[in-house]
This record gives C-alpha cells, sequence and structure tokens, in this order.
C-alpha cells in the first residue's frame, strides 16, 4: 500500500502541487454489546481508502476515495490540486510548513495479544458473566457490558521522502448499571462512562480490567444513587477522581491549547480559545501543582503513535509547567505560523479525513498522595466521580460538568451520597484554586475515542493520563 | 464528479450477499455518500476536502442470532465478503429472543430529492460562494463552512423488500467576527443548490457580528428568551435523543415514559416527525427497509406518542412507524426529520412582546444534565442580546443556561410564523420557528 500513497503523491506533483502527501488507511473495528443477559449486536466492520492532501501556490486541497485503482488515484490526485486552486478564489497569506526531516519507518502498537484473535466465545462469556452479576443487584433495571476493538493501518508517504507504516491498535470494555425509579434514572459505570477504559493495548487490557470483580459494587451503587439526596448548590471545595479530572483536562485545556484553535481555524464550529499566541510562557493558567504534559510516546495512550498524519515523530513536551503555559499542540502549518517546529499532532480519524491539530495524551503530572490521602486532608467538601456530562463555552472558558455520583467529605472522610453532582466554573479560576493532585498510585492513563472536531466532523482517539485533583471554592450542585 | 450507482447495481451488489446460504436471513444496507467541503476563516479558505465513500452493511439471521458486519467496498465480492463475515459473528452470537424479524415487502413511496446540481458541485462554484459571504462581511472576519453532499442508500433483505433513494443537502454556515469582540452567525441548508442564499447568510451574520460589538454582562437568571430556529432546533432535536425514541420511552428512560395523553407542552406547540414532507430531507424508509410515517409526537401541547422500528413495535405490540438506525443499534428508534408547527408571530413581535429579556442567536455545545428531567445545559453564542421595553437594547456576553426542556415547551408564548431547516448531521433535520419562551434559566455566563 505504500506504493498506492507513493503513487498519489507523484500523480498529485504532475497535476502541479509544490507539495503532497497521502495516506493509504485501513481501519478495522470489532463491538460487542451485551444487556440484560441478551446481545446487543456484535458489529465489525472495515473501511479503506486513500487521502491526498496537496500545496498549490500556498493553498490546500484534499480528495480522499475508497476506490484504489490507478485510475481512480490520478483523478483524486487531481481533483485534489483543483479544490487548491479553487481555495485561491480568496487570497490569503500562503501555507508555509514547518521544516520536518523526512522519516522512514515503521510502528506498531505494543501488545501481548492480538485481541482481533480472541474468539467471539470468549467475549461474549466474559460480558455475559460481569452484566450477570451487576444484574444480580436487587433495583438494577439495566446491566450492560461492551467491548470495543479498534485497529488502523496506515502507509503514508510525502513529496519531501518521507514513507511511513504504522498499526495502531486499541482495546477497551466495560460496564454500567442502570436503575430506574420514581422519576429518576441513575447509572454507574466501570472502569469509566462511556464503554469504559480504551487503552493502545491487546486483550491484556481487558483481561486486567476487573469487571467481573468490580460488577456488584456498580450495580448497588447504581441503585443506592435512586435514593440518594441531590447534590445540594453550594460554593465549597471539590475532589474529582482521575476519570473526571480526565473529562477537566479534555475540555479546558487540552482543546484550549489547540494552535488551530487559537489561530481562528476552528471559529466557526468547535470554537476558538481564550488562549492566546502570545500566552507562551507568560500565561498563569493553573496553579502552581499543575504541569501538564502532551506526550505522543506514552505507553498506552490512545494518542500514541511513531509519527503524526504529516509524518512529524511523535513528542513529549511540557504544556502547562508548574502552573505556567508554555507550549501549543500544533502542525506543521500553525508552527510555521509562529515559527516554531511541530510539535507532531496532527491527526486524522480516517483515510477520508484532513489531519487536524490533535490531542495526543494530554496528562497531569502526578504529584504526590493517593486519592484516600486527598480525601483524608479535606474538612469539608464534595468528592465527584465519573464523568456524566460536559458543556463549555466556544473559548473554552465558562463549563459545567456533572458527574455520575458524589459523596460528602466531612472530617477527612465520606459520608452522605449525593446523586446528580455538577458543578461549574471559568476554566484559569478553577485550575488556579487546584491545591491537590495525587501521586502516581492513582494516575491512570485514560483513553478518550470520541473527540469531535472539525467539518467534516472527525472523532479524535487522544488519551489522558490523570490523577485525582482537588479544587477549591468551587460552585457545585448548580440547578435549573 | 460520480454520480448515483442507482437501484439496479446496488441490488446485484446486495443479492451477492443475499445469496450466501447457511443463513435464515439476510440483509444488505447499503450506503454511497460522496461530496466536497469548503472551509474558510479568517476570510480566506483554509480547508477544502472532498471524499467519495460507501457502507455495506449485512446483517445475518441465522437460529435467532444475528451477526452485522460492514466493509465499504462497491463490488459483489466485497458485499458477499461482508455477509460472510455476518454469518460467521452469527455463528456464535447468543440468542437474541427479541428479534422481530426483518422487514416484509413494502412499497416505498418515491421522492424526489436528488438535485444534480448539488450532487456535482464543483470546488470552484463552493468557493465562489464562499467568497459571496465573505464580500457581505466587509471589515469583519468571516468563518464557516459550505458543504455540497450526495447520498444514496438502498435496504434489500431475503424477505423480498428492496428500498433505494437518493438525496443531496447543500449546507451553508458562516461566523462575521468585529473587532470590537461581536460576532454574529447564519446558516442556511438547502435542497436544490439555486436555493442556497450566501448573500442572505453573509449579510444576516455581518448585522449580527455589527451589532453585538462590545458586548455587556448580564447577570444569570430566569429571564423571557426569544430563541431564534437555529436555537429552537437545539431544543427539538434533544428531544429526540431523550424524548420521542421508542426504546427509551417503553424502558422508563425518556423524559417523557408513561406521559402518553398527558400535556407536556404549552397548547399552541406541536411536534412531530415527517420523513415525507418536501420541506426536509433524507430517505423515505429507515434503515431496516420500512417505509417512514408521519408520527404526531406532541399535538396542541399533549404528547400522543413516539416512533418505533421493528423491534420496539413487536415490543409494544405497535406499528413499526419507520424509525430505525442502522442495525446493531442498542439506542432504539430515532426520528431525524422533526417539526415543530409555525405559529402567527414574527421574530419583531416577540422582541416587542417582551419587556426585559434576551435574544439567543443559537447555542453552543449544549449536553444533557437529567433525562428524565428533560434538562439540558449549553451556551449561547455569536450573538446573544439583552430586550428592554420592547426593543433590542444592547448586546451582551455568554450566557450558560440550564433547562428542562419541556419545561421551556411548556412556558413557550409566542410561536415563529417562518420555519427553517437545521441539520446537525447528514442524516437528521428539523424544521422549526423561533419561540418566546418565559422562565428560561441561565446559570452563568462567559468573558465574551
Amino acid at each position: 500500500m505504500l506504493d498506492v500513497a507513493r503513487a498519489a503523491v507523484d500523480a498529485a506533483r504532475a497535476a502541479g502541487a509544490g507539495f503532497a502527501d497521502a495516506r493509504v488507511v485501513a481501519i478495522e473495528s470489532e463491538s460487542l454489546t451485551v444487556r440484560n443477559q441478551e446481545m446487543e449486536g456484535i458489529d465489525r466492520s472495515s473501511s479503506q481508502g486513500l487521502g491526498i492532501r496537496v500545496l498549490l501556490d500556498g493553498y490546500w486541497g484534499f480528495a480522499a476515495t475508497a476506490r484504489l485503482g490507478e485510475g481512480e488515484i490520478h483523478r483524486t490526485a487531481e481533483l485534489a490540486t483543483r479544490i487548491a486552486k479553487a481555495a485561491s478564489r480568496l487570497p490569503r497569506e500562503p501555507v508555509t510548513l514547518a521544516a520536518v526531516e523526512p522519516a522512514t519507518g515503521r510502528y506498531q502498537t505494543p501488545m501481548q495479544q492480538d485481541p482481533f484473535t480472541v474468539p467471539l466465545e470468549e467475549k461474549i462469556a466474559l460480558l455475559m458473566e460481569a452484566t450477570r452479576r451487576v444484574q444480580a443487584v436487587e433495583g438494577v433495571t439495566f446491566a450492560e457490558g461492551g467491548i470495543d476493538l479498534f485497529r488502523s493501518r496506515s502507509w503514508f508517504a510525502s513529496s519531501e521522502g518521507s514513507a511511513i507504516e504504522q498499526t495502531i491498535v486499541h482495546s477497551g470494555a466495560g460496564i454500567d448499571a442502570t436503575a430506574i425509579g420514581d422519576g429518576e434514572m441513575q447509572r454507574r459505570s466501570y472502569p469509566n462512562a462511556f464503554r469504559g477504559h480504551i487503552a493502545a493495548a491487546g486483550w491484556e487490557h481487558i483481561a486486567k480490567l476487573g469487571l467481573v470483580e468490580e460488577a456488584e459494587r456498580t450495580g448497588t451503587q447504581a441503585v443506592e444513587l435512586l435514593s440518594a439526596h441531590e447534590c445540594p448548590s453550594e460554593v465549597t471545595t471539590l475532589v474529582l477522581d482521575s476519570g473526571q479530572v480526565e473529562l477537566q483536562i479534555h475540555e479546558s485545556i487540552g482543546h484550549a491549547v489547540e494552535l488551530d484553535r487559537v489561530l481562528g481555524m476552528e471559529e466557526a464550529y468547535a470554537g476558538s480559545s481564550f488562549v492566546t499566541p502570545d500566552d507562551r510562557g507568560s500565561l498563569r493558567f493553573a496553579s502552581a501543582l499543575v504541569s501538564i504534559t502532551a506526550d505522543a510516546t506514552l505507553p498506552g495512550g490512545l494518542g500514541t503513535f511513531g509519527w503524526d498524519d504529516e509524518g512529524v515523530p511523535a513528542q513529549r513536551f511540557p504544556v502547562i509547567e508548574n502552573g505556567m503555559f508554555e507550549n501549543f499542540i500544533s502542525s506543521r502549518e500553525t508552527a510555521s505560523v509562529l515559527g516554531l517546529p511541530s510539535t507532531g499532532a496532527m491527526r486524522a480519524d480516517g483515510w477520508q479525513s484532513l489531519p487536524l491539530v490533535r490531542m495526543t495524551n494530554i496528562s497531569i503530572e502526578p504529584r504526590e498522595g493517593t486519592l484516600a490521602d486527598i480525601i483524608g486532608d479535606t474538612k469539608d467538601g464534595v468528592f465527584m466521580a465519573t464523568n456524566r456530562s460536559w458543556s463549555i463555552d466556544d473559548r473554552r472558558m465558562n463549563f459545567q460538568f456533572g458527574c455520575e455520583i458524589a459523596w460528602r467529605i466531612r472530617d477527612g472522610k465520606l459520608t452522605q451520597m449525593y446523586r446528580n453532582p455538577n458543578y461549574t466554573g471559568i476554566t484559569p479560576e478553577f485550575w488556579g484554586r487546584c491545591d491537590a493532585v495525587g501521586g502516581r498510585e492513582d494516575w491512570t492513563l485514560w483513553g478518550t475515542p470520541n473527540c469531535g472536531k472539525g467539518q467534516p466532523t472527525q472523532t479524535a482517539r487522544v488519551g489522558h493520563g490523570c490523577a485525582p485533583a482537588r479544587f477549591r471554592d468551587v460552585q457545585v450542585g448548580v440547578r435549573a | 464528479m460520480p454520480g448515483t450507482i442507482g437501484p439496479d447495481q446496488v441490488r446485484r451488489v446486495a443479492d451477492a450477499a443475499l445469496g450466501i446460504g447457511g443463513a435464515d436471513g439476510v440483509e444488505v444496507l447499503f450506503m454511497h455518500s460522496w461530496g466536497g467541503l469548503t472551509r474558510f476563516a479568517s476570510s480566506a479558505i483554509h480547508q477544502s476536502t472532498w471524499s467519495e465513500d460507501t457502507d455495506i452493511r449485512v446483517r445475518v439471521v441465522k437460529d435467532g442470532r444475528i451477526g452485522v458486519a460492514s466493509a465499504n467496498g462497491f463490488t459483489p465480492e466485497e458485499s458477499r465478503a461482508a455477509a460472510e463475515s455476518a454469518r460467521e459473528i452469527a455463528g456464535v452470537a447468543a440468542p437474541d429472543p427479541l428479534f422481530p424479524g426483518l422487514a416484509p415487502p413494502a412499497p416505498i413511496e418515491a421522492t424526489d430529492r436528488l438535485d444534480e446540481a448539488i450532487a456535482s458541485a464543483s470546488p470552484e462554484q463552493r468557493a465562489e460562494t464562499v467568497a459571496d459571504v465573505v464580500g457581505r462581511c466587509e471589515g469583519l472576519e468571516a468563518a464557516g463552512a459550505y458543504e455540497t453532499s450526495a447520498m444514496e442508500m438502498a435496504v434489500a433483505n431475503s424477505e423480498g423488500q428492496f428500498a433505494w433513494a437518493p438525496w443531496t443537502l447543500a449546507s451553508l454556515s458562516a461566523v462575521a467576527k468585529s473587532q470590537g469582540g461581536g460576532t454574529g452567525f447564519a446558516e442556511t441548508f438547502a435542497t436544490t443548490l439555486g436555493d442556497v442564499d450566501a448573500s442572505g447568510v453573509g449579510e444576516r451574520a455581518a448585522r449580527k457580528a455589527r451589532s453585538s460589538d462590545e458586548p455587556r454582562d448580564l447577570d444569570p437568571g430566569a429571564y423571557t428568551v426569544v430563541l431564534e430556529p437555529a436555537a429552537v432546533s437545539t431544543l427539538v432535536g434533544f428531544m429526540a435523543f431523550i424524548g420521542f425514541g421508542g426504546r427509551a420511552l417503553l424502558e422508563g428512560r425518556s423524559c417523557l415514559s408513561g406521559k402518553n395523553g398527558q400535556r407536556v407542552a404549552a397548547p399552541t406547540v406541536s411536534i412531530y416527525d415527517d420523513a415525507t414532507s418536501p420541506l426536509t430531507i433524507g430517505s423515505p424508509f429507515d434503515f431496516e427497509g420500512v417505509p417512514r410515517r408521519r408520527v404526531e409526537l406532541i399535538r396542541e401541547g399533549i404528547f400522543l406518542d413516539g416512533v418505533y422500528d421493528l423491534r420496539t413495535a413487536k415490543q409494544t405490540g405497535k406499528e413499526p412507524t419507520g424509525h430505525a438506525l442502522p442495525a446493531p443499534n442498542p439506542e432504539g428508534p430515532f426520528p431525524l426529520n422533526l417539526f415543530m408547527e409555525p405559529g402567527d408571530a414574527t421574530l419583531e413581535e416577540m422582541i416587542a412582546a417582551t419587556e426585559r429579556g434576551v435574544l439567543v442567536t443559537r447555542f453552543h455545545y449544549s449536553n444533557i444534565v437529567h433525562e428524565v428531567e428533560s434538562t439540558i445545559t449549553g451556551m449561547t453564542r455569536d450573538g446573544t442580546f439583552a430586550i428592554e421595553d420592547g426593543e433590542i437594547a444592547h448586546p451582551i456576553k455568554n450566557l450558560r443556561f440550564t433547562q428542562s426542556i419541556l419545561e421551556a415547551l411548556t412556558n413557550t408564548t409566542m410561536i415563529g410564523r417562518e420555519t427553517e431547516l437545521a441539520s446537525e448531521f447528514f442524516f437528521s433535520s428539523s424544521r422549526v420557528p423561533a419561540l418566546r419562551i418565559e422562565g428560561f434559566h441561565f446559570t452563568g455566563r462567559s468573558d465574551h
């Protein structure tokens, strides 16, 4: 398939492109869902095609096709070039690309057991047993479990001489319990909401999740939530588990430091950012306890790869260091605007999509102590766990996030359970009030496989390494 | 540019899957899509794309067990391979006692929704349209997207059902931004290329941006709001997710579960789903091949019923309404062509009737807070104004709302006489008017 990508690049150059790159991508996925001891579905999908990106006189063009015959490759390359020509209808500063050394090589997600080779019977049996135990809890209305597997093989070539082959494998699974009664519906998930915990790994990741072992607790908490008190509305100390810190980082930090958003390239749809190009090294984004790292080399992360979709090698660099904003996540084009090298974050969700600046693994650096230590050190406050709802404004400032469950913290102990907890804040104020970040013991590298951005909308798979954290003076319990 | 493959060739592709043998039933869902999107920011075209793809999704039934496999291909061989994969899955899947069977043969009402001009729109045409929008935003920065999309979809099954339909859609949106921090949004959806009013979109976005310069703070609280159609489409669209689906209703997850025949909205509010209307987009049959029917969801404020696919129809003893999503579908049936009936007010009359309130152009990044209570949260964006003494007083910084949709529909006091089509993604749409709603809850604000 590398030959197809090279042929596409050659065809684009022959059609007049000054620069071209091409990706042949073949994606396979397998998804199983069990609900109340019935198969909701087993779905196996595959998609393969070619995407060609060209620069002509400083204007971009992109075209993609599922047809890989020679004639179609040429037609698609010519169309990409024609699209670039059409873009010059509105004059602009020509696009320039930050320099990158042409790369040649292969990358494969390290794994012990190819999840696609595990018999379906074994996968079904795991989900059936885990959900049987959830459903055995009296009061559980629905017990659901799912397994999701993903494999992407890509072949990248560029007119600068790059030739890269990569195979990325992601595996994940989760269970959830739903209890319905008295006009309420409550859900608990394990290990995380929205299909569980997904990682760049093989079946060994799913085997270690402990779905069966955690099933009863998951069901019990869903039922208990039905009769729990509503989370009170107050300004208080908020402790978040690492799963909710994942969402907090994703929405209020990860998207805010995407350089394409900062430069206005997503203005009309996903929005822009409160962070400006001049803020590097001068914006206090968070308290001194907060250091955020982008790391596309992190084992197990959904944002881990060998090279991004521009052939830029995977990198690790600080985004926020001791509370100060340091670096954007960027592409060759956006980095060039600031006169910087690309940080290697340009990714597409398939052959049919134009690469965009996407998060890699955006993680909080662990500090000290466990979740229990943080709670033990809190006199009064609310502990919230597991994301349920998220909303943030178009500049990533005002957010309101909901969680599945919460407890009152009194004198260092979890006491009363609360249902329907949520909290709201303004991004730099909220992060500025962070006064505790947990240590390595409770730090988890979560996967976010559903990050939407771009037009046509793309769904990126990104990672967030997260520890529990504490925030002071937060408005919780927002009601209509 | 490609055109439709056409029903005859699609049937040949599907027949290769239907004929695999060793199965009690086979269903093929074939989708072929193509189109271009020209994206602009800072008043220049910065991303332009075009793609063509297919999806051959095969569902195989074997001894009461179901397997689904899909691949993107164009040939009978690829269709057959997907079917064999689905058959293999069905061989090991657990039995599905609720499987209702495949759709029986039924006639499909022909629709004429393929506009050749949209299907073959060129990058030069899209660029020219974008230039028209940008040209109307003089002195402002313009951003947005212009997409021309085409789709043909077919369902064939071993019961003898065969349905095929093509359609097209052109969508144009723009956000204009002023130096003074004002932003303005406008969009249009058209089923024929000639109806794309680029000048109108550009002028509306520019006018809003200019008039929303230097926005002021407004304290959160309960206000009377005038929601333009784009904002109303968010409320109505979320009702599709949390209200009208037959499975959610059946399982008690819907905010309308158990409320059939009850008042859930103001007497002036009527919402229905109708894929057969010429005023909407999409296919006249669902993803199981069942003809879509018009379904009255809320009539004069009373909730009547939701939408049903074959499975939920069997479970409830009702007739399927033609609202299945592609298999496998744990979410259940879903209305994709919602309408809210217009009233008799103009936007100006709604504003004039408001002593103190907020005019909202659109919402941003809304999400569910509490499904059963139909509560969602989100932000205003790109044109939010204070109304004082019946007039637009001044622009305001964006507000966060946290609001029950059913409560908002109950507190609806005026309904616009014009409706606009909005589409969050290619398969779904809603056509809604502007609304005036009392007691709408704003719970926070942003800095811009």
